[in-house]
């Protein structure tokens, strides 16, 4: 395979510059742009991020409930009692997730979601005022299978860790102290299919329902 | 020219037999529209479009421009998060070390998100050849998968089938999985094909996915999707392979954004699609879960050679399917009347690069180069120049039909030749004129049955206006 | 009226296209009207056929090439260019400068020749600043926007503005009226099919609009609406842009019998 590898980027050199070896000069200066990387061309839009980001969010037909940080558990509740699911909880991990004192109506697990999971509850990394986004990092008590599995995703959004573009988490995600994040997930929505058709139909292998639950800073 | 022929013979059919196929006449016709009303309200959200649009070209053409240096540092960084990268040639060759990866994993069942270049691979009949289960989870991909068809759309791959048919396929299939009931309705299929395909992503040994998106800063591969399958079949399994074409590489993060911002708005137009995923490799020390391995496939298959020519804007394609939405061509025949993978405008120039000129005569002369799909490409490819081009290619290589060559060539001879062009329309033009003077238009014209089957043909003056204008005015 | 007096002086060469002038000679006369009216003094060269478009899009540049030069010289006095269809002046001004890219001395005069071209309507509008026709028209017209000048030269409002100064008619877009109709020069007759699905939607939405004329800007687009509108019997008026505007209307429309079937 080394000599497809060989091959191929000969093939490229060739085509590109007829044939020279690529410089080390060169790496570098491609190195340097992604190192010293900046946003281009980002839209333009008011300042009222939490509004904004709200707005985007049920455009994509998201709900969410504004709480304080000791209503957590009540607003998760609130959520699933509304739709009569088993308090179940498969919980994932973060600053005010790990606050929350679960009283004994709950069962809670701390473990991968299997197929039979009904409802996960997440806390988001950030959250993207442009586009209702919000960003989940895998992490030892933050499994990527909390996000997907799920028939319902509850997601606590701290709203200090809002951002205006997408953009902002790059940094966010560059510093972030420990290991590198080998998974990040950007959701915008509950899961949705339009291959029948063409027309949009939600919960299609994904959660149907993706409820946010935001905390307002002090 | 046989081979060139026998293509063109079976082009036509399959474009007869697509034209007289009234499920398909009647899908394509319900998502007409759709596709394009969305893309223009997004469009309308976005006062930025066209900017942004311009910076998504410049990223991809910087990188095509250092692809191999791109390329590299990618793979620096994929090993360092501990995957793994194998370059291939040809389709056969990543095929082959796909199906060796799986059978290292004493794989026996593998599923798949939709991956555009595991169909250009074929990828699906050399796993199965080697006793694999291998199931589409995307669920259109999943809907052409039952019925023994390959995509016809490269976002919407059961565009051309019908809620009706689709109701058939699924009573066909899911009844022996205990699923008796024939259901009809939008909600039911949706459930049913989730509830039928949960227990396969559960249990299967190797995921593949394509990658919307390659970033060299962190060696991630980026999926975006609606439904998420893709990170179902990218986190669940034990292996992650990821297959994409080489020309998928993107410098950093930054640029992602920019590009994430095109592809969704022009695709389906939405601003973001519901989910996107950057995954960067195998499960570490500190994860609960994730793939043991993590293996990228790279595939050049003719992609290299495209770089040195006069195609390489056509290597910024991030198929978001914007040119097929808009296409009246397409719309009219649908994908499958292409041949091949890659269909519509973008089909028809990738083809004869990819899969040789002389297989694929019709496609870049079956099109009216309307031009709606270079108005409308987020990384403004100028597909139908580039569809002129290869007509050009194809007349030097001698590949149309030599009696339309002869024709064009003698007709261009008298053209250059004003006065004797004008000696010898007059005859024909007053023969036209007197057959067909009083109905306004003729119903028949010797050899332009191509025309007159189904149309008219308005009948002539009888004396052109340059020899009218001169008797007029004398000679200028 | 000041400024009539300046453009008085200008001078135009008419391209006439090589379907307007085998097929409908009136678009050429229409013309001429339409440019004189605005100003202009214009020169009918003897020595023109057609652009070369179906020769470029048959793949066979050398033919084309022959053409463009024919082209090149017959025009090289003019200071304007013009022509009543987008998809002839497309080929000038785009195709020429790209086939003789190699060709130093003839892509020099091939831009000299693109630099002055331009599409009647746009012309008139821009160029010579006309607001208004004098003309009658008494019916509903739909507008189809042909896919060369719409996308390649951004012809939409120009052909509209000077429909509006036309007195009785009224404009009433239809669905699609950017999407191509089906003609695509000589592939409606190698892809019959595909073209006369592709007409038939364009005749559906004329139908379904409800007008009773139909008005475009290139003669190739309008044989080919005209001919489907014909076999399928609609009762709808076919007319180039350029004969509305210059009240040449009394006559047969595109594809009717002189007694006016």
């Amino acid at each position: 395979m080394t000599e497809a590898r060989t091959q191929i980027l000969a093939n490229i050199r060739s085509a590109l510059t007829g044939g020279e070896p690529r410089t080390p000069l060169r790496m570098n200066e491609l190195k340097a742009r992604i190192e010293s990387s900046t946003p281009k061309a980002q839209p333009q839009f008011e300042d009222d991020l939490l509004r904004r980001f709200c707005q985007k969010h049920v455009a994509v037909h998201g709900t969410y409930e504004r709480v304080a940080a000791q209503d957590l558990e009540g607003a998760v509740l609130r959520h699933i009692g509304a739709h009569q699911v088993d308090p179940q909880l498969y919980l994932g991990a973060g600053p005010l997730l790990d606050a929350v004192q679960w009283s004994a109506q709950v069962f809670t697990y701390f473990k991968s979601a299997d197929q039979h999971t009904q409802v996960a509850v997440s806390e988001a990394f950030a959250a993207i005022a442009e586009t209702g986004t919000v960003v989940l990092c895998s992490g030892a008590s933050s499994p990527t299978s909390h996000n997907f599995l799920p028939e319902d995703h509850i997601v606590v959004v701290d709203s200090a860790r809002m951002v205006r573009h997408q953009e902002d988490i790059w940094p966010l995600l560059r510093n972030r102290e420990g290991a590198v994040v080998r998974v990040v997930n950007l959701i915008t929505g509950p899961s949705k299919t339009g291959d029948i058709e063409q027309t949009i139909q939600y919960g299609a292998h994904g959660p149907r329902r993706l409820h946010l639950l935001i905390v307002e800073s002090a | 020219m046989s081979a060139a022929a026998s293509q063109k013979v079976a082009f036509r059919e399959r474009t007869t037999r697509a034209l007289r196929d009234s499920n398909l006449q009647q899908a394509m016709g319900k998502a007409r529209g759709g596709f394009i009303e969305k893309r223009l309200e997004a469009m309308a959200a976005l006062p930025e479009f066209d900017e942004t649009r311009d910076a998504a070209r410049d990223i991809k053409d910087h990188v095509l421009a250092n692809l191999d240096g791109y390329l590299e540092l990618y793979e620096q960084k994929v090993i360092e998060n501990g995957g793994q990268v194998h370059w291939a040639r040809t389709a056969e060759e990543a095929c082959q070390i796909v199906a060796d990866i799986c059978r290292e994993a004493n794989a026996q069942v593998v599923t798949k998100g939709k991956s555009m270049v595991s169909e250009e691979m074929h990828l699906n009949s050399v796993l199965e050849a080697a006793g694999l289960k291998v199931v589409e989870t995307d669920l259109g991909e999943y809907i052409v998968q039952l019925a023994g068809e390959t995509p016809s759309h490269i976002i919407a791959p059961a565009v051309h089938k019908t809620r009706e048919q689709i109701t058939e396929l699924f009573h066909e299939h899911h009844s022996k999985l205990g699923y008796t009931d024939r259901v009809t309705q939008r909600e039911a299929l949706v459930n049913e094909a989730r509830s039928v395909l949960r227990g396969t992503f559960v249990t299967a040994d190797v995921g593949i996915t394509g990658a919307n998106f390659l970033v060299a800063e962190t060696g991630a591969n980026v999926i975006v999707t609606n439904e998420g399958n893709g990170d179902l079949t990218s986190s669940l399994p034990r292996v992650h392979i990821v297959t994409a074409g080489i020309e998928k590489v993107i410098p950093s993060l930054d640029d992602l954004s920019v590009l994430l911002r095109v592809l969704a708005r022009s695709a389906t137009g939405q601003e973001m699609s519901a989910y996107t995923s950057l995954y960067s490799g195998p499960r570490q020390d500190t994860d609960s879960e994730g793939p043991e391995a993590y293996h990228v496939v790279l595939l050049d298959n003719g992609r290299s050679t495209m770089l040195g020519g006069d195609y390489r804007s056509m290597l910024r394609c991030i198929r978001c399917g914007a040119c097929l939405n808009h296409c009246p061509v397409y719309s009219a025949i649908g994908g499958h009347a292409y041949g091949w993978v890659y269909s519509g405008p973008m089909g028809s120039v990738l083809t004869p690069l990819l899969n040789g000129f002389d297989d694929s005569v019709d496609l870049p002369n079956a099109c009216t180069l309307n031009g709606r799909c270079k108005a409308v490409c987020p990384v403004r490819i100028p597909l139908s120049d580039l569809l002129l081009k290869h007509r050009l290619e194809q007349y030097r290589r001698r590949l149309t039909p030599l009696f339309g060559r002869f024709l064009v060539r003698a007709w261009a001879w008298v053209a250059t030749r004003p006065r004797l062009y004008q000696g010898l329309m007059a005859l024909p033009l007053w023969l036209m004129r007197r057959r067909g003077r009083r109905r306004g238009a003729l119903e028949h014209i010797p050899f332009a049955g191509g025309w007159t089957d189904s149309r008219d043909f308005p009948t002539p003056a009888g004396r052109s206006f340059i020899r009218q204008w001169h008797s007029r005015k004398g000679k200028s | 009226m000041n400024s009539d007096k300046i453009k008085t002086s200008t001078q135009v060469g008419l391209f006439v296209t090589c379907l307007a002038d085998l097929i409908r000679p009136q678009i050429g006369f229409a013309a001429v009207a339409l440019l004189e009216h605005a100003g202009c003094t214009v020169r009918v060269p003897r020595n023109q056929t057609c652009c070369g478009q179906p020769a470029l899009n048959s793949g066979d540049s050398a033919s084309t090439i022959a053409i463009a030069k024919t082209v090149i010289k017959t025009f090289a006095q003019d200071d304007y260019v013009i022509a009543p269809s987008g998809s002839c002046v497309d080929t000038v001004c785009h195709k020429y400068p790209e086939l003789f890219r190699n060709d130093a001395l003839w892509a020099g005069r091939a831009r000299t020749l693109a630099a002055k071209t331009w599409e009647l309507t746009s012309f008139l509008v821009e160029v010579m600043e006309l607001q208004q026709v004098e003309a009658t028209y008494d019916g509903v017209c739909s507008y189809h926007d042909s896919c060369s000048g719409l996308r390649e030269l951004g012809i939409h409002d120009q052909p509209r503005q000077l429909l509006a100064s036309v007195v009785g008619l009224e404009l009433k877009e239809m669905n699609e009226n950017n999407v191509c109709c089906g003609f695509g020069g000589l592939f409606s007759v190698k892809y019959p099919d595909i073209s006369t699905r592709m007409v038939s939607n364009k005749c559906a939405n004329i139908g379904h609009s409800g007008v009773d004329t139909l008005l475009g800007g290139d003669l190739g687009c309008l044989l080919n609406i005209a001919g489907r509108l014909r076999r399928e019997g609609a009762p709808v008026r076919v007319f180039h842009v350029a004969e509305v505007l210059a009240g040449m209307t009394d006559g047969p429309a595109i594809g009717e019998g002189e007694s006016g079937s």
